[in-house]
């Protein structure tokens, strides 16, 4: 598959402190790329280098293989965005604003705006002015205002923060609209883990400004998401069988009462029976599902302790 | 260029200013025929050149604040609203739209200064007979002699209208870009007499001058790096 957005030993320092530190990224054409991070790892940052509005220290960003220098700006044209908090200007109404950010950008369909606000659902409010707006509807208006030129590339910063959770469903399945029938890119970022688990093909993980990791999400499904959990008395002893008897080594100690194993080869009832024939009771096997949250929280810190 | 001098037109909606600049020259021409009507018998003014060069203060005076709210609403908002991050999202050059923005200040300030000057004259033409502002006829050649230095004189205000730029963007605040505008205004407007000579830094050609050039380097200045500026 064709990569979009190509980053390459990617470094910025501000003062002398470094916020992103050789992050190496690839997002492919009509994937959608989740950027999760705790708040200050540095995902803002990248997403502005990615739009050129800051200056990378070091490292190379390719987009639809073009690399991008200080003075590019052509490529822009392609790009749809939201930075932070979305920034209208407040005198004009919402029409006004999205009129104007058509002709910024030199396209001007008839009706693009009108369609686009009826999307996001802000058609009866377009003759209000921008200062009248709540949080969630200039989030609204942001998500309208990037989609309503048709880019190629989407790049979303927290673009669900302020929203009410009929809102993020909207958005959720405008997304994956957009993915879909239009082939867009989407570079969405968020702190909070469920919202890009159930809508992005790849994620990466960002933790003080360096990329942990980056993973397909059937990937995660794949290996580590799923595993058995084993309620019994003796730790121990339990363990003593998984190791010896199985060969199991890729398990979690919870508590004195449970053990988690991420082995897929070796099924339920050969365990159960193997436990049972050692004479440790079972107090219950079950296979279980381990979600992105836990996944992202063992990384960080996992990351924290070599820090 | 004109495109986006066009589109920043529409988006600061423009137009509204011209209400502020047909009040403020009524203002002016109020204010000084009010002096020459209200000093009686003994005249204020001698003659037309004489009216002039107060009209011509306060009108620079004037329209060098009148810039600076511009300039502020133009640039410093800009800055101060974050929307300037929006604007560098836009597939253009950003010497070109900063360009634009400076321009339509100082097109501004250049046009309103030259039309203020023009009304001003047309009002004295018509009603100095009526309102006896002052005692000497006014000649037509008079008024046509002023042309030139008044295009100067609008050039070089203009000019100068942009060092506010300079003390507005460094804390990216509207209240200190109007305030040095004030401050500027005033200090080469202001006059100076002993009786029966008076000076002002403005009379000395090359106070405004270099005044202007400097205000012309500072919207260089302003945009020459604007490339290599991180927007955080």
């Amino acid at each position: 598959m064709e990569t979009v957005i190509q980053i390459h030993q990617l470094s910025k320092s501000f003062k002398g402190v470094e916020t992103v530190s050789k992050v190496n990224m690839n997002v492919k054409k009509g994937e959608i790329y989740g950027f999760l991070g705790p708040n200050g790892a540095g995902k803002t940052t990248i997403m502005k280098m990615i739009l050129n509005l800051v200056k990378p220290t070091s490292g190379e960003i390719k987009i639809l293989n073009q690399p991008i220098s200080t003075t590019s700006y052509q490529y822009l044209s392609k790009i749809g965005s939201i930075i932070e908090y979305p920034e209208f200007y407040e005198r004009l109404t919402a029409k006004e604003n999205l009129e104007l950010h058509c002709e910024y950008i030199g396209v001007y369909e008839k009706g693009a705006v009108e369609e686009a606000l009826d999307i996001v659902g802000l058609k009866d409010v377009e003759n209000k002015k921008i200062h009248e707006f709540s949080l969630g509807m200039k989030q609204r208006l942001g998500i309208a205002r990037a989609i309503i030129t048709k880019p190629e590339i989407l790049i979303l910063d927290e673009p669900i923060n302020g929203l009410d959770s009929i809102g993020i469903k909207d958005i959720r399945e405008l997304l994956i609209i957009l993915k879909e029938e239009h082939g867009i890119t989407i570079l969405i970022s968020s702190h909070i883990v469920s919202e890009v688990e159930s809508i992005a093909d790849t994620i990466g993980i960002l933790h003080h400004g360096e990329l942990l990791k980056e993973v397909r999400m059937e990937d995660i499904r794949k290996e580590n998401m799923e595993y058995l959990e084993i309620k019994i008395d003796d730790v121990k002893k339990t363990i003593n069988v998984l190791e010896n008897k199985l060969g199991i080594q890729k398990y979690e100690i919870v508590n004195q009462h449970c053990i988690r194993i991420f082995e897929h080869n070796i099924s339920q009832s050969q365990i159960n029976k193997e436990l049972i024939l050692n004479n440790i009771a079972v107090n219950g096997i079950e296979k279980q599902q381990q979600h992105l949250e836990e996944y992202f929280l063992n990384l960080i810190n996992g990351g924290n302790q070599f820090a | 260029m004109l495109k986006l001098i066009r589109l920043e037109w529409k988006k600061n909606r423009m137009a509204s200013y011209f209400k502020g600049l047909i009040i403020c020259i009524v203002g002016i021409f109020a204010a000084v025929a009010l002096m020459a009507v209200g000093s009686g018998d003994e005249k204020m003014f001698l003659d037309y050149t004489d009216f002039m060069s107060l009209t011509n203060i306060l009108i620079r005076i004037v329209f060098i604040i009148f810039a600076s709210v511009i300039l502020s609403r133009l640039v410093i908002e800009e800055y101060k609203n974050k929307t300037v991050q929006l604007l560098f999202t836009y597939p253009l050059k950003r010497k070109k739209i900063i360009f634009a923005k400076l321009s339509l200040v100082f097109g501004f300030c250049f046009f309103s200064i030259i039309i203020a000057t023009f009304m001003m004259n047309i009002a004295v033409y018509f009603l100095n007979p009526m309102m006896n502002l002052f005692e000497a006829p006014v000649e037509i050649q008079e008024m046509v002699a002023t042309i030139p230095s008044t295009f100067i004189n609008a050039f070089m205000m203009a000019g100068v209208s942009l060092i506010p730029l300079y003390f507005g963007m460094r804390k990216k605040s509207t209240a200190s870009t109007i305030t040095s505008a004030v401050l500027i205004g005033f200090l080469i407007n202001a006059t100076i007499s002993n009786g029966d000579t008076s000076t002002s830094l403005s009379q000395f050609i090359i106070v405004p001058t270099i005044m202007c050039l400097l205000g012309l380097v500072i919207g260089y200045l302003s945009y020459y790096k604007i490339d290599k500026v991180d927007l955080t």
